[in-house]
């Protein structure tokens, strides 16, 4: 029996030596454990992240120096009082019974190293919770409201409505007023900073900066019902000019007098007229194209410039969007544009708006629809 | 061996002591305590078939084997079975059959509640499975059952209310037992057995249960709650109505947190019992190890709110909660380096219950340090809701409280049956255990790290998670394999174990001072205790702290009668709580053959349901104490 013990405590640790340096390098830029990857919080760029980071490294220090202490105690003492072969098994060690000074002398040794973690954090609460001095005057506010599944963001300094985006000027502090429409949500943008809970019927606010231009992936961090996985954003830091001509144009109609066809094979002004018409009788009802009306679904104004859609789930391109359009309920299960929007006092009664599964779209319908939602620039 | 029977009240009691009837009726706490490691065994399997399924789900990005619903179902039903109905009893199993044998008591204080307590568990644990038959589905709104998602209007379904009334007929069961024990501990430990000399396991039962008492209510009341915002028409957690979803929150972790210590503190008794056993040595500083054990549970209800920091606080609480729960990890410290003082200077034998002791204390330590890393809330805000969470609390929870109850399993088994399970196979089951353990369970604080949140479905493959996805499932067939040979050796060993004698570890503590497994009557003597570690004391101790033993006096040892009555209370609650459940559904929902039209009200189920719960306590009142007189062996004196 004991050699078939070891063989398979061999296959055991085999597996491992295959697993471990598998796990070690994983993802498209196969850094050490991902430590690059799209939601890492070990790659922090701004402030509250890094702040929280260091904070984790100074308790993994602390217990990595706790592991290897008590674990080693643990290990030596395992190792050194084992019974070993030809040892009398009726053999009886002294029976000592605790030592009241090592014992105290352990606890003030605890307590001290728990100081080194409560400092730091007492630190770290107050500089996530308060924003920063150096910002001053000059902060952004955007107000943010969680949705099953999609996010919505409302710059009150300009008085429009956007989605599933967030898109802000880098180096700059924004604020983030945060509330949930259904139920709770958390907004969670890993590199800029860790969570904060979008509750209905309470405003929590958060603040974010990024130190650089960049594109950050985020998602919702509370579970809140059928497509909670599918429930991402993106989020786009621009250079301070970028940031301005990015705000005019979104002050702008975004339902031009001209549309412009875009590559989708065959289309023509007759598809994105039909997809006009579409549009009006399946979506508008919930979807504004108006940046000014925030509606009861994502706001669709300045569709065309986004990079993502379905809430950051797939990517803003052509065939994403027709098969979303086509099929929301094999992307995103539950989701209320193909269920139709329930009525909130009687959720199993007839919806208060029809979803997309009455509508028999066909294919040529959906790309109609798409050609006209790439007009909206 | 003679007895004498009689009977009182209306009906005559049952006497069949084996066969259905026997177990239906019985009230003797060694039975009931099988009874609970049978339903817990058996749920453990479920649970575990479930979180297969999660990471089967979970192996590659973007797949679809199991459906978004499915999913949110499989995560709050494995949740769920697992708190509820397979650690909770599992622990129960032991403090009803381990406890009265340690304090040298016949029997349990109630034998009749503590039957309840047994059928409630049975019931409810049913309850909660029975929505899988049903069309819409298990519940799937996570075990925390966060609102508003769990309101009418976000969870028309009636999966919902199959966990609130499950939750709630549990809770009976949980209540029932604890201030049964409570009781039994204070009231009936054998003369000389002073609490300061009561076998830790025993005291972290007594603590456990002042814990289930203090924290049951908070959930029973959030649940009643919930169900009249669901049924009724209230408003507690609607803001519409002028409620507040974060009040759920709160009462729910002011029960969730102690709950936290429900399963781990009766892991740290047996941890505390088996240790000293395989060092040949008393524990190591019994006083700190008892009192921090009540340190432990009396902080839980101060640290609820680490479980919101996310939610918005505001700094003086969230500061004041991070602190809390700092000082938690002191205690809990102590404990380890007590146990590693149990080890030092001991001659420390390796069976598989000390390998999983051992494995208990690798394991805990590593599920502590990284609650120490998010009792931080900055750190925290990254780590909340993530996988690395996940990581923590499966360490804490596996590597404790489950490694923990199979080292009691292994240890006690020759006591509750009489007979060896297999050392050398125990042994590669718990490497295969702890392989399998740590490579489902470890590359989580990775995935969490880098940013992966729990209770997802599925993942995007330019995340770059699919490694240590992939290897966490191929980690959680084995542990899922490791568990399940634990299973069948159990079942294979109460039919081929071999003989195991009356105390095959020589081991220390009273329970080893009855037969293997116990008579009826546990003790056929009144122990005398003159010493913590009596047993070992007895063999190897002087003079002056050897057991002494008084004979039963000519009436011979007072038994309690078998009742029917726990059996129909807890049938009354279940056809009660069935009727909550079914309030407002249509007939047709419950048998295809019913009207379609036509809807259940209360006066259908629960009405009827109340009814017979009410009789069967009257005639429960009714029955009298009963009970008859058994002479044990007159050789068990010498």
């Amino acid at each position: 029996m004991k050699w078939l013990t070891y063989i398979w405590i061999g296959i055991l640790l085999l597996i491992t030596a295959i697993a471990v340096p598998q796990c070690m390098h994983s993802g498209a830029d196969a850094t050490f454990v991902n430590m690059g990857g799209m939601q890492s919080t070990l790659d922090p760029q701004g402030p509250v992240a890094a702040n929280q980071l260091q904070i984790f490294y100074i308790t993994l220090w602390v217990t990595v120096f706790l592991f290897v202490t008590v674990g080693g105690a643990l290990a030596f003492a395992t190792w050194k009082f084992r019974q070993r072969k030809g040892d009398d098994p009726n053999y009886i060690p002294p029976q000592s019974h605790g030592h009241p000074l090592i014992e105290l002398g352990l606890v003030i040794a605890s307590a001290a190293l728990l100081v080194v973690i409560a400092i730091p954090t007492f630190y770290g609460i107050v500089f996530k919770s308060t924003l920063p001095d150096y910002a001053g005057e000059d902060v952004l506010e955007v107000n943010v409201t969680g949705y099953q599944w999609w996010w919505g963001f409302e710059y009150p300094e300009h008085g429009f409505h956007t989605a599933n985006e967030l898109v802000f000027p880098a180096g700059k502090v924004v604020k983030l007023n945060l509330v949930a429409d259904d139920v709770i949500h958390s907004f969670w943008l890993p590199k800029l900073a860790g969570k904060m809970d979008l509750i209905p019927g309470q405003e929590n606010k958060m603040w974010i900066q990024a130190d650089e231009p960049g594109y950050f992936w985020g998602q919702c961090a509370e579970y809140c019902g059928d497509s909670h996985a599918y429930m991402l954003f993106r989020a786009r830091a621009l250079e301070e000019s970028e940031y301005e001509a990015w705000i005019e144009q979104q002050k702008q109609p975004s339902v031009t007098e001209t549309f412009s066809p875009v590559d989708l094979g065959d289309q023509d002004e007759d598809m994105v007229l039909q997809g006009w018409a579409l549009f009006m009788d399946h979506c508008v009802r919930c979807h504004s194209v108006d940046a000014n009306v925030k509606g009861m679904a994502p706001n669709l104004a300045h569709f065309a410039g986004r990079t993502s859609i379905a809430a950051g789930w797939l990517e803003n391109e052509p065939e994403n969007l027709v098969h979303w359009i086509l099929h929301p309920d094999k992307i995103k299960p539950g989701n209320f544009m193909w269920n139709g929007f329930p009525q909130p006092g009687d959720p199993k009664g007839a919806p208060l708006m029809e979803g997309l599964k009455d509508a028999n779209l066909s294919e040529a319908d959906a790309k109609a629809l798409a050609a006209y939602l790439y007009t909206l620039k | 061996m003679s007895t004498s029977q009689a009977t009182y009240g209306t009906w005559k009691r049952p006497l069949k002591k084996t066969g259905l009837v026997g177990f239906l009726t019985t009230v003797d706490h060694k039975k009931i305590g099988i009874g609970y490691a049978i339903g817990a065994l058996f749920f453990l399997l479920v649970g575990g078939v479930e979180a297969l399924l999660i990471r089967l789900q979970l192996a590659s990005p973007e797949q679809n084997l199991i459906s978004a619903e499915a999913y949110n179902q499989l995560f709050t039903m494995h949740g769920t079975t697992m708190v509820f109905l397979a650690v909770m009893p599992l622990s129960a199993a032991f403090f009803n059959y381990i406890m009265p044998l340690q304090i040298g008591a016949r029997d349990v204080a109630f034998p009749r509640l503590n039957a309840l307590g047994l059928w409630c568990f049975i019931v409810g644990g049913i309850v909660v499975n029975l929505s899988w038959f049903f069309q819409s589905g298990a519940p799937d709104i996570g075990w925390f059952g966060y609102a508003p998602l769990t309101s009418k209007q976000f969870n028309p379904d009636i999966g919902t209310d199959f966990w609130i009334i499950g939750l709630q007929i549990l809770g009976i069961a949980s209540l029932a037992g604890s201030f049964n024990f409570i009781t039994t501990i204070l009231n009936m430990r054998a003369p000389g057995l002073s609490m300061m000399r009561l076998p830790v396991f025993t005291w972290m039962t007594l603590i456990t249960s002042f814990l289930i008492i203090l924290a049951f209510p908070p959930i029973t009341i959030a649940l009643v709650e919930l169900l009249f915002d669901r049924h009724f028409g209230t408003h507690f957690f609607n803001v519409a109505g002028g409620g507040k979803p974060i009040l759920w929150q709160h009462i729910f972790w002011i029960f969730g947190h102690p709950e936290v210590y429900i399963l781990i503190l009766p892991a740290m008794g047996i941890i505390s019992e088996v240790l000293p056993v395989f060092s040949r040595k008393p524990l190591f500083g019994y006083p700190l190890v008892v009192f921090s054990g009540a340190v432990i549970g009396f902080l839980g209800f101060a640290v609820w709110s680490h479980h919101m920091f996310t939610t918005g606080l505001g700094i003086v609480a969230t500061s004041a909660f991070a602190f809390l729960t700092m000082l938690i990890s002191i205690p809990t410290g102590v404990k380890i380096f007590n146990w590693i003082g149990t080890l030092w200077g001991g001659r420390i034998q390796f069976t598989t219950p000390m390998l999983y002791a051992l494995g208990f204390i690798w394991m805990f330590m590593m599920g502590g340090f990284t609650g120490i890393m998010h009792s931080s809330p900055p750190v925290d805000a990254q780590q909340q809701d993530s996988y690395f969470v996940v990581a923590h609390f499966h360490y804490v929870l596996i590597g404790g409280s489950i490694f923990a109850l199979l080292c009691g399993i292994y240890f006690w088994f020759p006591k509750v049956t009489g007979k060896l399970m297999d050392d050398a196979l125990g042994k590669i089951f718990f490497y295969t255990v702890f392989f399998g353990f740590n490579m489902a369970f470890f590359p989580m604080h990775l995935l969490g790290m880098t940013g992966m949140p729990r209770r997802t479905h599925t993942y995007k493959e330019v995340m770059g998670w699919e490694n240590p996805n992939f290897w966490s499932t191929v980690g959680a067939f084995v542990l899922g394999i490791g568990i399940a040979s634990v299973v069948l050796q159990i079942i294979y060993s109460c039919f081929k174990g071999k003989p195991s004698g009356d105390n095959p570890w020589d081991a220390r503590t009273l329970e080893w001072a009855t037969a293997n497994p116990p008579k009826e009557y546990n003790f056929g003597y009144t122990p005398v205790i003159k010493a913590r570690d009596q047993v070992w004391e007895s063999k190897y101790g002087p003079e002056e702290k050897k057991m002494g033993k008084i004979a039963p006096d000519s009436h011979g040892i007072h038994m309690p009668d078998q009742s029917w009555w726990p059996l129909v209370v807890a049938i009354g609650l279940f056809v009660a709580g069935m009727g909550v459940i079914f309030n407002g559904q249509p007939m047709a929902l419950l048998l295809p053959f019913l009207s379609e039209e036509a809807t259940f009200s209360l006066f259908h189920m629960t009405a009827p349901g109340l009814l017979l719960t009410f009789f069967a306590m009257y005639m429960w009142a009714l029955e009298g104490p009963g009970g008859y007189h058994l002479h044990p062996d007159p050789e068990e004196l010498e």
